[in-house]
């Protein structure tokens, strides 16, 4: 990258209207959730509910819901995907290359979607996500071990602390050789890794000099990646040990030295503030609640548990401001569907299909991510979702959909059941009547009664319509 | 807001919903617009070489000996060069470019790049969609056009990309820019929905939806876009006689489509098209040529076409490509990520000839061709001189146009 930068745009956000109430926003909410407000939480906090799901959290409050989500297991305890179980991989994988590689991410990808959408630890996998959006690495076919590893590293951070994992990005594989840590030494110091993590990972523009991009670069130097076994290396010989200036701070700073410079600005807490108040709350958030947001942050020293716990618990959080206030990213989407239906595992098509909506897992589109927002629908993308849709009702996978293979032969009681449990009844009154005429088969020579021949068509009609108001683009 | 159809409305064999703003017919109702440079009638075409198209043998310079010593096995043999004077000529797979060329259609500029390259396809891709060399932009230069001069009202057409997925070159934060690999292919899928959308596509108004959201509007106008774009896009263009052979490839058949578009008067100022790989580390020459060949081929064809229908003088063909390739040839018969190279502009209303600084091989930048044309400054060309926009706000900053177009 060149030395000067400007602001990264992020436009296509919107703030909802109306006011905050800052005095009441965090404090917890009380009472049952519901089922739109259960709904709304496992949305967010994970990718949509299943039905039962729905109902088991409707019972529960805030608290007891979060507690539930909270609840993560080890990372250990988790069972790689077939590919990357051989302990000797590394070597054996990276030598077939090319062919071998890219089918290698593509078994990842699919892996990733469909722990989101089985996790019991839902919030553990909706954090993994924040991370790769947040500190972003493309992947390598070369290399797909890698990008296994950055996965495992954000999952094992999902609800931990946010200082020691950016300690631990600054060392991983994936993100030394994304943003050029790797060529970075001390003779020929390469600036990629630390101007980022200032720009896009920490502080924001404007909040660090051009001097301090250079000498903590000068800090991060000496790590490198071994190529022939994926492992991360610190050579000293290649590190400068000379005293640098960061931030109006003087000393031998290592790579650890400058995070710890750079998380102990206001600045740090208020910038993570705004980043996840705009991945679970709403987007552009006022600078009071990122005040108090990052007051938190400061209290909690960075630890994600108690700081998402008072989010997710929160009056704002359940507040109408907060209520679809976000635009489905095309893995909400996805995922969200496959979970709503009750459907046991994601397709192959759906990678396809995540393509044609602009998101790729391990490909974001820059160094910046996802921008999200207005930015996720366009003419192009609003017809890859709707065909996506379609494609799905009309699959054989639809069969594992036993709620929507049940609903009665009434129209009127499946209507509500769609409407209830696809939209939590999120949709104009017109459109609940014209789904009911739909199933009905009333009001158009074009469809016959509803009957048990042609039932299984009409139902999958039914779901799509549903589907396709505005509501279910919104999160 | 009201909303009409807040699904998916009437599609094919059904009633088209009444629209008195409807655009489309009254688009269809214009009569052709006076193929003249300088009416509001000029389309840019964009066409991306994707992968790093090795300029070196594209255009060759034959009359260089360190091109032959550094290239030992890839280096065009002079015989086979379409010469062009006795500094450079095509590679022989440009025979179509070279007869355009001898019209005085084609412009090659040399050597354009931009400060400090970088040797990532994906970050170099992004700094020639985005203009941004310097910082990351989420628009590109040509959806920052858009924003720069909004579409007229509902017109979904001004842009186009002839692609899979919408280009960032076309991203902007204001307009709508449909991704139509196909007519096949912009289609809301759902055939079996038909009798389905027909019941579901009454009016419906925001007011009575239990919930508030800062993107309902947003969610809908998209909705409505992809609807009607994809629903009229086949109707629109229906009318247009192709009259040329366009090759079987995939370029062909993008080439194909524009010709359509712009035929058909939409209004359409940008179209996209893709053609590649050009990422040839390994047995380039047999790769390249063959790519040069079909590139070449579709041109001509295309060209063909629209002089047919009298269009060769409103349509500009852009080329670029992330970066050139290293000179000197690498051991797998193949040549690596590059820095600059040269780009072309083709079209009626172009002043043919060779522009810009002939590559100098000795004098490089770590084995690569340097720089010698800022990229922005053809993007301020085609902004000003084509398109007839101020370039300033587009770029972040003036370039100075080159004298290329008529």
């Amino acid at each position: 990258m060149a030395a000067q930068q400007t602001p990264v745009d992020v436009g296509g956000i919107v703030r909802p209207v109306g006011r905050l109430d800052l005095v009441t926003a965090l404090q917890p909410h009380v009472g049952r959730l519901g089922d739109r407000a259960a709904a709304h939480l496992l949305r967010r906090a994970g990718f949509g509910g299943t039905p039962d799901q729905v109902r088991r959290y409707s019972a529960m409050t805030a608290r007891e819901a979060v507690a539930s989500l909270l609840a993560a297991p080890p990372v250990s305890s988790i069972t790689p995907p077939q590919e990357f179980e051989d302990v000797g991989g590394p070597v054996s994988m990276h030598r077939e290359k090319g062919r071998e590689g890219r089918e290698a991410i593509v078994t990842l990808q699919l892996w990733w979607l469909n722990r989101m959408l089985t996790s019991p630890a839902r919030l553990q996998e909706k954090m993994t996500l924040y991370f790769h959006s947040h500190f972003t690495s493309r992947a390598t076919p070369m290399f797909p071990w890698i990008t296994y590893g950055q996965n495992t590293l954000f999952r094992r951070y999902a609800l931990g602390n946010l200082r020691e994992l950016t300690l631990e990005v600054s060392k991983d594989a994936a993100m030394l050789l994304y943003l050029n840590g790797a060529q970075n030494v001390a003779a020929h110091p390469n600036e990629n890794y630390a101007r980022e993590l200032m720009e896009l990972f920490t502080l924001g523009v404007d909040n660090y000099s051009e001097q301090d991009v250079r000498e903590s670069a000068r800090a991060l130097t000496g790590w490198s990646v071994n190529r022939r076994t994926d492992t991360v290396t610190f050579d000293a010989a290649l590190h400068d040990s000379g005293d640098k200036t960061f931030l109006g701070q003087t000393g031998n700073f290592t790579g650890d030295d400058i995070i710890g410079i750079i998380f102990a600005q206001p600045q740090c807490a208020r910038f993570f503030a705004v980043s996840l108040l705009n991945w679970f709350v709403y987007n552009d958030p006022e600078p009071q609640l990122v005040d108090h947001v990052a007051g938190l942050l400061r209290r909690y020293d960075f630890e994600l548990t108690p700081v998402l716990g008072t989010i997710l618990a929160s009056n704002l959080f359940y507040s109408p401001r907060a209520y679809r206030a976000l635009v489905k990213s095309p893995i909400e989407f996805v995922v969200g569907t496959y979970s709503a239906l009750g459907l046991a595992a994601i397709d192959e098509f759906a990678l396809a299909a995540l393509g044609q909506m602009g998101q790729r897992l391990f490909f974001p589109p820059n160094v910046a991510g996802w921008p999200g927002g207005k930015n996720w629908l366009t003419s192009g993308t609003m017809i890859a979702r709707q065909n996506f849709l379609t494609r799905l009702l009309d699959s054989q996978t639809l069969a594992g959909s036993s709620w929507l293979q049940g609903l009665p032969v009434s129209s009127s009681t499946a209507a509500r059941r769609l409407a209830q449990t696809l939209l939590q009844g999120d949709a104009a009154p017109e459109a609940l009547f014209e789904l009911e005429g739909y199933l009905s088969g009333a009001g158009t020579a074009a469809l016959a009664p509803l009957s048990v021949e042609n039932y299984d068509q009409r139902v999958r009609g039914a779901a799509y319509l549903a589907m396709a108001t505005p509501a279910y683009q919104l999160n | 807001m009201k909303r009409r159809n807040f699904l998916l409305a009437a599609t094919s064999g059904l009633a088209v919903v009444a629209n008195t703003d409807h655009v489309f017919a009254r688009a269809l109702a214009q009569a052709p617009l006076p193929g003249l440079p300088g009416g509001a009638d000029r389309c840019l075409v964009l066409l991306n070489l994707a992968g790093g198209n090795d300029g070196l043998n594209c255009v060759v310079p034959h009359g260089n000996e360190r091109y032959y010593q550094l290239r030992p096995v890839l280096a065009i043999d002079r015989h086979e060069v379409l010469a062009i004077d006795r500094n450079v000529g095509l590679n022989p797979g440009m025979q179509s470019i070279k007869a355009l060329y001898d019209k005085g259609m084609v412009a090659i500029v040399q050597g354009v790049g931009y400060p400090d390259p970088d040797h990532s396809h994906f970050r170099s891709t992004e700094i020639w969609q985005t203009a941004a060399p310097d910082r990351y932009e989420h628009t590109g230069w040509l959806g920052r056009y858009f924003d720069q001069a909004p579409p007229a009202r509902g017109n979904l057409f001004e842009g186009v990309a002839v692609s899979k997925v919408l280009p960032e070159v076309l991203v902007s934060e204001r307009t709508d820019i449909p991704a139509v690999p196909g007519l096949g292919e912009y289609v809301m899928a759902a055939d079996r929905n038909v009798a389905a959308r027909s019941v579901f596509s009454r009016e419906a108004t925001d007011a009575h939806l239990p919930f508030a959201s800062p993107y309902l509007a947003h969610v809908m106008e998209i909705e409505a876009n992809a609807q009607r774009s994809s629903e009229e896009l086949p109707k629109l263009v229906a009318g247009y006689k192709t009259q040329a052979s366009y090759p079987a490839t995939g370029l062909g058949r993008s080439l194909a489509l524009a010709a359509q578009i712009v035929g058909s008067n939409l209004g359409t100022k940008v179209i996209y098209v893709e053609h590649g790989s050009f990422d040839t580390h390994v047995n380039q020459k047999a790769t390249q040529n063959q790519l040069l060949m079909q590139f070449s081929n579709a041109i001509g064809a295309f060209y063909d076409d629209l002089s047919a229908h009298g269009n060769e003088r409103r349509v500009l063909t852009l080329t670029f490509s992330e970066f050139g390739r290293r000179i000197e040839e690498n051991g797998s018969r193949g040549t690596d990520h590059g820095e600059a190279s040269p780009l072309f502009l083709i079209g009626g209303g172009v002043k043919g000839g060779m522009y810009g600084t002939l590559p100098d091989l000795s004098a490089t930048n770590m084995g690569n061709v340097r720089y010698t044309t800022d990229f922005r400054s053809v993007y301020a060309t085609v902004l000003e001189r084509w398109l007839g926009r101020p370039s300033a706000p587009v770029l972040s900053g003036s370039f100075a146009p080159l004298p290329v177009l008529a």
